[in-house]
C-alpha cells in the first residue's frame, strides 16, 4: 500500500538525516536520563510523605511515571517534529506543495518528520513500567495486554489528535507556538494518577484536555485495574477527537490562503 | 479575442469572471498602531484578482505578466486549487481545481521559484523516490523520467548532493525534475528563474520549452525577467491590480505600445538634436553620439533619409527594450481603462 511505502521512505529519511547529527544523539540521551531521574525522584520523595497518592501505591505510580515518559518521548519524536514543521509551512507557504499532491494532506502533514532520538525516552519509559510491574511482583496475562495495547493505542491517537488541533490553529494565527507550551504545562499533569487531582480539575483532565486517557487508564489497564467503562470511554474518546481533528484539518484548509509570495 | 476562432475546440484551462477577494488587516505604524492593531484590527478588502476571463488550448505557453501584486500569483493559486475563488470560475483539464480530486493534482504540477519542496538536509533523489511513492509511478516509468531529465538538466551529479549544498541553480533543476516526475500536462510555474544568474536562467528557459515540445504540456509562467517571457511565450496576459489588460500575441502588443524602432548613431562630425529631429524624436544626442526613435512603420524610409543627409561612422537599429515597453504597458493602464480597453 502507497501509505506504508511512504512512511518507510519518511523513516529512511530521518534516519538518513540523524545519522548526520551524532553530538546531538549523545546530548539528548543525556538529557533524557536527566528527565527521567528527575521524574522518578519526584515520585519517590512525594513517597516519603504517604504511602499512597489518590489510591496509587509507590510503585504503581511508578508505572504511570514510565507511561508519562513514554508517551511523552512519542510525542517529541513523532508529533512535536511534525507540528513545528506545519507551523513552519504555513508560515512560509511551503503548505501548498503538501496541498497540491494527490495523497491525504493531513498524512503528508502530520507524518513525516520523526525526531528518532527521542525513541531513548519510549525505551526508558518502558524499562521503568517493566521495573515497577517487576516489583510489584504482578505478570500480566494475554489480555491484560491485549487491553494495555489498545488503551497504549488510544492514547496516542488522543494525544495526536490534540496536537493536530493545535497544529491546524496555525493556519489562522500563523504562529502557535504558545499553544504547545500550554499544552506541556498541561500534560505535566500526567505524571500523577489522574484521582490525586479533585473536583472540576479531575473532570477537566478527564474529559476537556484527556490526560487521564494519556497516562492514568492505561496505567490501570497494565495493572489489571481497568473499569469496562474506561475501556469503551477510551475508544469513544480516541475516534471522536481523531474524527474532529480530521474534520478541523478539512476545515481550516478550506479557508487556507496561502500566505502569499 | 485573438483565440476566439478555436472556441470549438476544449480548452485545457477556461476562467470565467474569476473574482478573489481576500481580507486584510491594516496595522498602523509604530508601537502605538500595532498595540490598537492587536487589540482591534481593521480589515480592508483587497481585490487580488477582479473579474478576469481567459482561456487556455492544450500545449500553448502563456506567459503571465504583471508588477508586484498584480495577482498572477493569486490566479495561479486558484487554478492549483489552492484558493477558492470569491466569484467567477476557474476549470482545468475539467475539474474545478478547489476540489482537489486526486484524478486532478495527478495532472498538474505547482513549480515556485522562492519556495522549495525539497528535503534541506537530504539529497533531492530523496524526495524524488518520495514523490514517486506518491504519485504512485512504476519504477520503469520512474527510471526512464529520470534518465531523461538527467539528460536535459544533467541531474546525475547533482541529484546525489544534499540539498543544502547545491548552489541556487542546481537546486531549481532539481526542484524543476522532482515537480515533473509525474510527467504533469499543465505547468504552473510561478518565477521559476528568480534570483539565477544569466546563463542558468538560459538553461531552465530551454529546459521549459523542450518539455513543452516533448509532452504538449501546457504551461502557464510567471517571471520578473522579460527574456523568460519573450523567449518562451508567444502569448502573454497582462493583469495589474487584479484586472487583465491584454490577452494575446506578444509581438502585437509590442508594435501597441511601442510602435518605434531604436537607431543608435555613431556620428563622423558634432551635430546637434535639432538637425536631428527631422528623422525621428530625439532621445539623446551629444556631438558625435546620438539615440533616435522612429516609428516602426517608416523607420526604414527614415534610415535611409537619414544616412543620405547626415554623415554617420556607424548605425545600429535595435527594437526597445521590453522591460521599457511592459512600462510603458503599466504607464497607460490608467489611460486605456478610461477607453474600455481590454
Amino acid at each position: 500500500m502507497r501509505y506504508i511505502k511512504l512512511i518507510g521512505l519518511f523513516l529512511k529519511a530521518n534516519i538518513l538525516v540523524e545519522l548526520e547529527y551524532r553530538a546531538n544523539f549523545i546530548a539528548h540521551s543525556l538529557v533524557s536520563l536527566g528527565w527521567v531521574s528527575i521524574t522518578i525522584i519526584g515520585t519517590t520523595v512525594f513517597f516519603t510523605q504517604t504511602d499512597t497518592i489518590g489510591g496509587w501505591t509507590f510503585y504503581e505510580t511508578l508505572v504511570i511515571s514510565g507511561l508519562f515518559t513514554l508517551m511523552g518521548g512519542l510525542i517529541q519524536m513523532l508529533l512535536q517534529p511534525n507540528i513545528q514543521k506545519i507551523i513552519e509551512m504555513v508560515r512560509v507557504g511551503t503548505m501548498d506543495f503538501v496541498l497540491t499532491k494527490p495523497v491525504n494532506s493531513q498524512f503528508m502533514a502530520s507524518m513525516r518528520y520523526a525526531q528518532l532520538f527521542s525513541l531513548v525516552d519510549v525505551i526508558a519509559g518502558g524499562v521503568i513500567i517493566a521495573f515497577a510491574l517487576g516489583r510489584i511482583g504482578f505478570s500480566p496475562d494475554g489480555l491484560t495486554l491485549l487491553l494495555f495495547a489498545v488503551m497504549l493505542l488510544m492514547a496516542v491517537v488522543i494525544v495526536y489528535s490534540i496536537w493536530m488541533v493545535m497544529a491546524t490553529c496555525s493556519f489562522w494565527f500563523v504562529k502557535v507556538g504558545n499553544l504547545t507550551e500550554l499544552f506541556n504545562s498541561v500534560y505535566d499533569t500526567g505524571r500523577f494518577p489522574v484521582s490525586t487531582y479533585q473536583g472540576v480539575l479531575r473532570i477537566v483532565l478527564t474529559l476537556v484536555i484527556p490526560i487521564a486517557f494519556i497516562t492514568t487508564f492505561p496505567a490501570q489497564a497494565i495493572l489489571g485495574k481497568l473499569e469496562p467503562g474506561m475501556f469503551v470511554g477510551a475508544l469513544v474518546m480516541g475516534a471522536v477527537m481523531f474524527a474532529f481533528s480530521a474534520w478541523f484539518w478539512r476545515y481550516a484548509i478550506g479557508r487556507y490562503s496561502s500566505a502569499s509570495s | 479575442m485573438p483565440f476566439a476562432f478555436f472556441i470549438s475546440m476544449a480548452y485545457q484551462i477556461e476562467v470565467t469572471h474569476l473574482s478573489k477577494h481576500y481580507q486584510v488587516h491594516e496595522k498602523e505604524p509604530g508601537l502605538m498602531g500595532s498595540l490598537r492593531s492587536f487589540v482591534a484590527r481593521k480589515y480592508r478588502a483587497v481585490k487580488a484578482v477582479d473579474d478576469v476571463s481567459f482561456n487556455i488550448g492544450q500545449g500553448e505557453m502563456v506567459g503571465f505578466l504583471g508588477p508586484n501584486g498584480a495577482g498572477k500569483t493569486t490566479t495561479l493559486k486558484v487554478l492549483a486549487g489552492l484558493l477558492y475563488p470569491t466569484s467567477g470560475k476557474a476549470t482545468v483539464l475539467g475539474f474545478t481545481p478547489n476540489k482537489r480530486e486526486n484524478a486532478y493534482l495527478k495532472q498538474f504540477t505547482l513549480v515556485m521559484g522562492q519556495k522549495q519542496q525539497l528535503m534541506w538536509d537530504l539529497p533531492a533523489q530523496e524526495t524524488f523516490l518520495v514523490n514517486q511513492a506518491i504519485y504512485e509511478i512504476p519504477r520503469a516509468q520512474y527510471d526512464a523520467t529520470i534518465k531523461e531529465l538527467d539528460d536535459l538538466l544533467e541531474l546525475g551529479p547533482i541529484m546525489k548532493k544534499q540539498v543544502r549544498k547545491l548552489s541556487l541553480g542546481e537546486r531549481m533543476k532539481c526542484e524543476l525534475a522532482a515537480a515533473l516526475l509525474h510527467r504533469p500536462r499543465v505547468l504552473f510555474l510561478d518565477e521559476p528563474t528568480i534570483g539565477l544568474d544569466v546563463t542558468m536562467q538560459a538553461r531552465i528557459r530551454e529546459f521549459i520549452a523542450e518539455y513543452n515540445r516533448r509532452y504538449g504540456a501546457t504551461v502557464m509562467l510567471t517571471s520578473h525577467y522579460m527574456a523568460d517571457v519573450t523567449a518562451l511565450c508567444d502569448r502573454i496576459i497582462v493583469i495589474d491590480k487584479g484586472r487583465l489588460f491584454y490577452d494575446g500575441n506578444f509581438r502585437a502588443l509590442i508594435e501597441r505600445v511601442a510602435p518605434y524602432k531604436i537607431i543608435k548613431l555613431q556620428l563622423a562630425q558634432p551635430t546637434t538634436a535639432e538637425a536631428l529631429a527631422q528623422f525621428g524624436q530625439v532621445e539623446s544626442c551629444n556631438g558625435l553620439t546620438a539615440v533616435l526613435h522612429v516609428p516602426r512603420a517608416t523607420a526604414t524610409e527614415s534610415a535611409a533619409r537619414l544616412l543620405s543627409q547626415v554623415k554617420v561612422e556607424d548605425v545600429t537599429f535595435e527594437e526597445p527594450p521590453v522591460e521599457d515597453i511592459i512600462r510603458e504597458v503599466f504607464a497607460g493602464i490608467g489611460k486605456d481603462e478610461a477607453r474600455g480597453a481590454r
